[in-house]
């Protein structure tokens, strides 16, 4: 067991370098990247731009340039090439939006998909369950921008509803808070709501024929009761695992559609805006983070699924 | 209850006076900046109101803002030596005294500037002020790293030297705290350089000011208003600073509310949205209107919503020294063909069509007697390319450079479109904002041709000027980016730059007669100069408002109705 | 449970989990109960309609429309309804849906014809999702098989690989690639692509999404391996490369079949997110992703601009869904490869 664990931690900390040198790498290999010349300003003259280089490193060769910025990541003290502001107080800053999404969408997908997957399984082939794999269907299809777009058209403008976008912290005021959540939330779990409603129905379908569950049928016990306590806590367990991946990916910055649109300034916001200005440190900061998020996460579930399953352990897949 | 009878009847006659000593004034306002003290046009005085910018500001700290986002509010709290009228239109380009006692005495060689600090002036904080936190400041704004201290570094006599390091002050800059006078000597005649120290970055701030960014956390500087709180990407609060008052600096108004709160939003849909609804008071006029939202805004708020003009010019640059536009004629074509007019509609009507590199505002734009030689409102296509065929360069290979964000991509979109239906073979290359002037600078990339704009670093014609100027040619980060060399524009800048700022006016025809003869060249094409929006909610005067030509709203002037 | 097919390619086993109707090859039963399968076939003629449409852009641009995609027509008018409109108003508010040959859908900001834009947009974002399709499936399949037969060291290191691009959010990863490739293309090589080829944006969504196959595919390898077939044909002297080829690829056909939609489908997604993020399709080229990201901008004014275009994507994508889904209850009832549960990320 033990070894499993410093195995997975290993890992993840080769992961972790790899992407952060992946990041790097991309930014430097951009022509006409140069911050030095973006943060002269238009009037400026080579001198200055020189002057610039020599203060941040940019002449340094890449990998100590690359050292020096991690080294700055991990004393706390990157900042921006535009700007000049501190990343991690940005990021800090930006953080509760991203996890007041995160959290309340996330709660909202699992509970919701859980619900219409059972719902459909136990009404396989009549039409509840033709109507909800439908509307699976079209959630999946749907990408999260243009339904976030097409709700505030009709929720904020045309009947004005819900706020244009934005968010407020839950410090400020809470029902405020509550208010401009809750499009989001309900986008971003669309999507997410389609694909766990139609994986837990395919797997309660399969498990349902199962030899035990056939038993457990024999023996009297009410379709509800097979379902709830045979089936449903075997074929929760893929679910939650997609959760918490889906989950830490959204911490990440994987909410980056949902987050522009409704103009929510989270993390992911703030990753697109500095890939897009081509300012290297926040996409480095914001990459790690998400990518720990997603790594550590992915380990957790897979100690957890190694302790619930001596299979799994025993052949290490 | 006789005594409160009587307080109640003196309480009336007070409140009858009041009301007629506030109708007699009522009307009196002017639209040429009011001065300290007095209402004007029957507004209230004090309050606070709330103000949205859709784009943070680069800096806040003095020293270091070069967007009108940080002008806005650097102007009113770090004020110059010399500064701006505050007014509207031309009359906002004029130069007037600031912290100095008079407008700058210039030694005949147009070496030597001499100006004296006026006296008892202390600094938001109480610091006393002294001719030396002049030195500083311009000092600190070199140290800082200016985005345009080249405007320092290049005419102050030893300001270079300081900058790489050489010397440990700015031997050109001579100061007495005892008298208040400052010298200061150039490296050669610029006329312009009394706009050059009315500058924000010329804003005094104290000596000894950490030589850093202090964006959140500004120094105290001496101005109407002041920072009570900052934080450059979120937004700031700025107060009426009480000691400004006492000073009696003319012509600098003392401001009627009490606070502004400005805040960052990054939407302008909800930040247009907002103001519309009244829930907050100023929508930046350094941003765009979401085009969506303008019917809506024009038909409920048209009575405080307004286009204003600055001077700035919208062009497309045509690099002269390779193919295809080396060759006159197809530079003339372009000229000849673009639709105005539907670039003012891709900007959602927010440009005015000109032909003229100097803009309406710049001494030396010409006036309505000129006319446009290729045309201004009749594009002629077919015309066009007769001529491009003539040319012989039609079938050439162009890539089209461009901004990212609206409407300047739908221009470059337009413009591309036009390339190839003049005969020519042409795709577009559009890239992020943040690094678009730095790649088009490029001598690497030495683009054909793509959008450029300039809008003015202070009302004088040889700051547009710099883009046509041969000598501004450098490897990275060139402005002139059509790559111009032309011998009699060189030889007419070398006498025109010199004229100092205060005398502009006379050598008006000759500045005119120079963007005529730039126009007949065709080195660039000219389509617009922007207007911004200027947009309230109906608690602010909006009428009295002034709205500057380089500093945009000028929130000394902003009153509750 | 392994059963042998004489009509299938002799030395080639097959590995079927599911029953068979006895002496009928496993590919003419899933088309059976394809074919029964009323739904699917109805959206998959839904999309294979959305595509004749789009392939037939030029016809209508000139034909009906008289017009190009990026041809501007900002200061010019159009008749309806005999009365004369701009067809981009003064204030850059454009015109709506005529219902008529020229403009039907209405007009952007640029006066350009939405219906052209609509099909010539089509053609792209179908072409960058067929070509990230085919690089995903090829390099991911590739990937797999070595990875689950070989294990070991070479297993690690390509797992390692595929974790990394896994774990890097999509869309971020996206938008970097995407951003450095716009501003200068790509060169590998002989071989070097402008920053605006539609291959620039195929190239990312293809590498985007190769973990998500090569994972299953691997996973099923794995079990492969250890069946008596590829015994047999170590035995019998066959060489690794033979035994992939031979042997384990044919078994991973209906898997990779299956796969197929469903990459179509999250490849025209994570296009459209792209390009709404301005890492996608570059203008003018249109995209249905760049026009919804145009059509945003001018919500509420001008929805036909959003409508359209997200209409006809979700449309797609939806048919391809739907069919997809329908193929893979066709060919692998039993679904032994899970695949949601490996969530496309590109629409978040």
């Amino acid at each position: 067991m033990t070894r499993f664990v410093i195995r997975r931690l290993i890992s993840m900390v080769l992961v972790l370098f790899a992407i952060s040198v992946l990041t790097f790498l991309i930014f430097q290999v951009i022509p006409n990247g140069d911050p030095a010349q973006r943060m002269a300003g238009r009037l400026s003259t080579p001198e200055t731009v020189a002057a610039i280089r020599r203060t941040w490193g940019f002449d340094d060769p890449i990998w100590q340039q690359y050292l020096t910025t991690m080294k700055k990541i991990f004393t706390g003290e990157v900042i921006s090439y535009t700007q000049q502001v501190n990343v991690l107080d940005q990021i800090w800053q930006d953080l509760p939006a991203t996890l007041s999404l995160a959290i309340g969408a996330g709660i909202i997908w699992f509970v919701m998909g859980v619900l219409f997957g059972v719902l459909s399984a136990l009404r396989a082939g009549h039409f509840t369950d033709r109507a909800l794999t439908v509307a699976a269907l079209v959630g999946v299809s749907t990408p999260v921008f243009l339904l976030g777009a097409v709700a505030l058209y009709f929720f904020a403008f045309k009947v004005q509803l819900f706020p244009n976008g934005g968010y407020v912290p839950l410090t400020q005021d809470p029902v405020d808070w509550l208010y401009h959540l809750i499009l989001p939330w309900l986008c971003l779990s669309v999507l997410f709501i389609g694909i766990y409603s139609r994986v837990l129905r395919s797997n309660l379908l399969d498990t349902m024929s199962e030899d035990y569950v056939r038993t457990a049928r024999a023996k009297g016990i009410s379709e509800r009761r097979v379902l709830v306590r045979h089936v449903l806590r075997n074929s929760l367990i893929p679910i939650v695992a997609l959760w918490s991946l889906d989950f830490a990916a959204v911490i990440g910055g994987g909410a980056i559609l949902t987050e522009s649109v409704f103009n929510l300034q989270g993390v992911g916001q703030y990753a697109a805006e500095s890939i897009h200005q081509l300012d290297v440190p926040p996409v480095m900061v914001v990459v790690m983070l998400g990518a720990f998020a997603v790594v550590i996460l992915s380990a957790i579930t897979d100690v957890i699924f190694a302790l619930l399953d001596p299979r799994i352990r025993l052949t290490g897949s | 209850m006789y005594a409160r009878v009587r307080i109640a009847g003196l309480a009336l006659v007070a409140a009858l006076a009041l009301a007629l000593v506030a109708a007699g004034c009522g009307g009196g306002g002017s639209n040429n900046g009011s001065t300290s003290g007095s209402s004007s046009g029957g507004g209230q005085e004090g309050g606070s109101i709330s103000v949205l910018m859709g784009t943070a500001p680069d800096y806040l700290d003095p020293q270091l803002g070069y967007t009108t986002q940080s002008a806005e509010p650097d102007w009113i709290i770090y004020t110059p030596l010399v500064t701006y009228r505050h007014a509207g239109g031309t009359a906002g380009g004029e130069l007037i005294p600031g912290l100095a006692t008079a407008l700058p005495e210039v030694s005949r060689d147009g070496l030597t500037y001499r100006l004296t600090l006026r006296r008892g002036l202390t600094f938001s904080d109480g610091r006393p002020v002294k001719a030396s936190d002049f030195a500083y400041t311009i000092m600190r704004a070199i140290r800082v790293n200016w985005g345009g201290k080249s405007f320092f570094t290049s005419y102050i006599d030893g300001a270079a030297a300081y900058d790489s390091g050489r010397a440990s002050s700015i031997s050109g800059i001579q100061t007495d705290d005892a008298t208040g006078a400052i010298t200061i000597r150039l490296t050669e005649p610029y006329g312009a350089f009394p706009n050059v120290i009315a500058f924000p970055s010329a804003g005094l701030v104290p000596r000894g000011t950490a030589m850093r960014n202090l964006s959140n956390d500004p120094p105290p500087g001496v101005g109407p208003y002041m920072y009570t709180q900052a934080s450059v990407n979120r937004g700031f609060t700025i107060a009426r600073n009480p000691r400004f008052a006492r000073f009696g600096i003319p012509d600098i108004p003392t401001g009627h509310l009490d606070t502004i709160r400005v805040t960052i939003v990054s939407n302008t849909q909800s930040e247009a949205q907002r103001v519309l609804n009244n829930d907050a008071d100023v929508f930046d006029a350094g941003d765009t209107l979401p085009p969506s939202l303008l019917p809506q805004i024009e038909s409920q708020a048209s009575d405080r919503f307004a286009r204003e003009p600055i001077p700035s010019t919208f062009y497309f640059f045509l690099n002269v020294t390779k193919p295809p536009f080396d060759n006159a004629k197809a530079r003339q074509a372009i000229n000849m063909a673009i639709d105005r007019e539907a670039m003012v509609r891709l900007a959602s009507g927010f440009l005015e069509p000109t032909c003229w590199f100097l803009p309406e505002g710049i001494v030396g734009h010409p006036g309505n007697d000129a006319r446009c030689p290729y045309g201004l409102d009749r594009p002629d296509l077919a015309g066009a390319k007769r001529l491009v065929q003539e040319s012989g360069t039609a079938g050439t290979a162009i890539t089209v450079w461009g901004e990212e964000r609206s409407p300047r991509r739908e221009y470059v979109d337009y413009y591309t479109d036009l390339l190839n239906k003049l005969g020519y073979k042409a795709q577009e290359r559009i890239i992020a904002d943040e690094v678009y002037f730095p790649t088009i600078g490029n001598a690497k990339t030495d683009p054909q041709t793509g959008f450029a704009d300039w809008i003015q670093d202070f009302p004088n014609p040889s700051d547009f000027y710099l883009l046509m100027d041969a000598r501004a040619i450098q490897p990275t980060n060139n402005q002139n980016f059509s790559k111009v060399n032309d011998p009699h524009i060189q030889a007419e800048l070398k006498r025109l730059n010199p004229v100092p700022a205060t005398k502009l006016d006379s050598v008006a025809d000759e500045w005119s007669a120079l963007d005529q003869y730039t126009a007949r060249r065709a080195y660039v094409v000219v389509y617009g100069t922007e207007t911004m929006p200027k947009f309230f909610s109906d608690r602010l005067n909006f009428d009295a408002a002034i709205f500057h030509p380089t500093y945009l709203n000028d929130w000394t002037s902003l009153q509750l109705k | 449970m392994a059963t042998v097919d004489s009509t299938v390619r002799a030395g080639a086993h097959r590995d079927r989990g599911a029953d068979t109707a006895a002496g009928l090859s496993p590919y003419r039963l899933g088309l059976r109960r394809l074919r029964r399968n009323k739904a699917a076939l109805a959206f998959g003629a839904l999309f294979g309609v959305i595509v004749v449409l789009c392939l037939c852009a030029p016809l209508y641009a000139d034909r009906v429309a008289h017009t190009s995609p990026n041809a501007n027509h900002v200061t010019e008018t159009v008749t309806v309804g005999g009365v004369r409109k701009d067809v981009v108003s003064p204030t850059g508010q454009p015109i709506g849906p005529t219902w008529q040959g020229r403009f039907l859908l209405g007009a952007d900001q640029n006066g350009r014809d939405i219906a052209v834009r609509l099909l010539y947009g089509g053609r792209n974002s179908l072409e960058v999702g067929a070509l990230a399709t085919l690089l995903t499936m090829v390099l991911a399949t590739i990937a797999g098989i070595v990875a689950g037969y070989f294990r070991g060291f070479v297993d690690g290191v390509l797992a390692r690989v595929l974790d990394l691009i896994w774990a890097y959010p999509v869309v971020l990863l996206g938008i970097a690639l995407g951003t450095s490739l716009a501003l200068g293309g790509i060169s590998i090589g002989p071989l070097h692509l402008e920053g605006n080829s539609l291959l620039v944006p195929a190239f990312i969504i293809g590498i985007v999404y190769i973990p998500y196959v090569a994972k299953p595919i691997r996973g099923q390898v794995l079990r492969l391996r250890e069946q008596e077939f590829v015994d047999a044909a170590r035995v019998g002297g066959a060489g690794p490369l033979r035994i992939m080829w031979s042997e384990i690829l044919p078994n991973l056909s209906s898997t990779i079949i299956v796969f197929v939609p469903l990459m179509i489908a999250n490849a025209i997604l994570l296009e459209a997110a792209l390009s709404y993020l301005g890492a996608g399709v570059q203008p003018p080229n249109p995209s249905w992703g760049t026009m919804i990201s145009d059509g945003i901008r001018l919500i509420p004014s001008a929805m036909h601009l959003t409508f359209v275009p997200g209409l006809m994507l979700v449309l797609a994508v939806l048919g391809i869904n739907v069919f997809g889904d329908g193929v893979r209850d066709a060919l692998d009832p039993r679904a032994k490869v899970r695949l949601e549960e490996h969530a496309e990320e590109a629409s978040r």
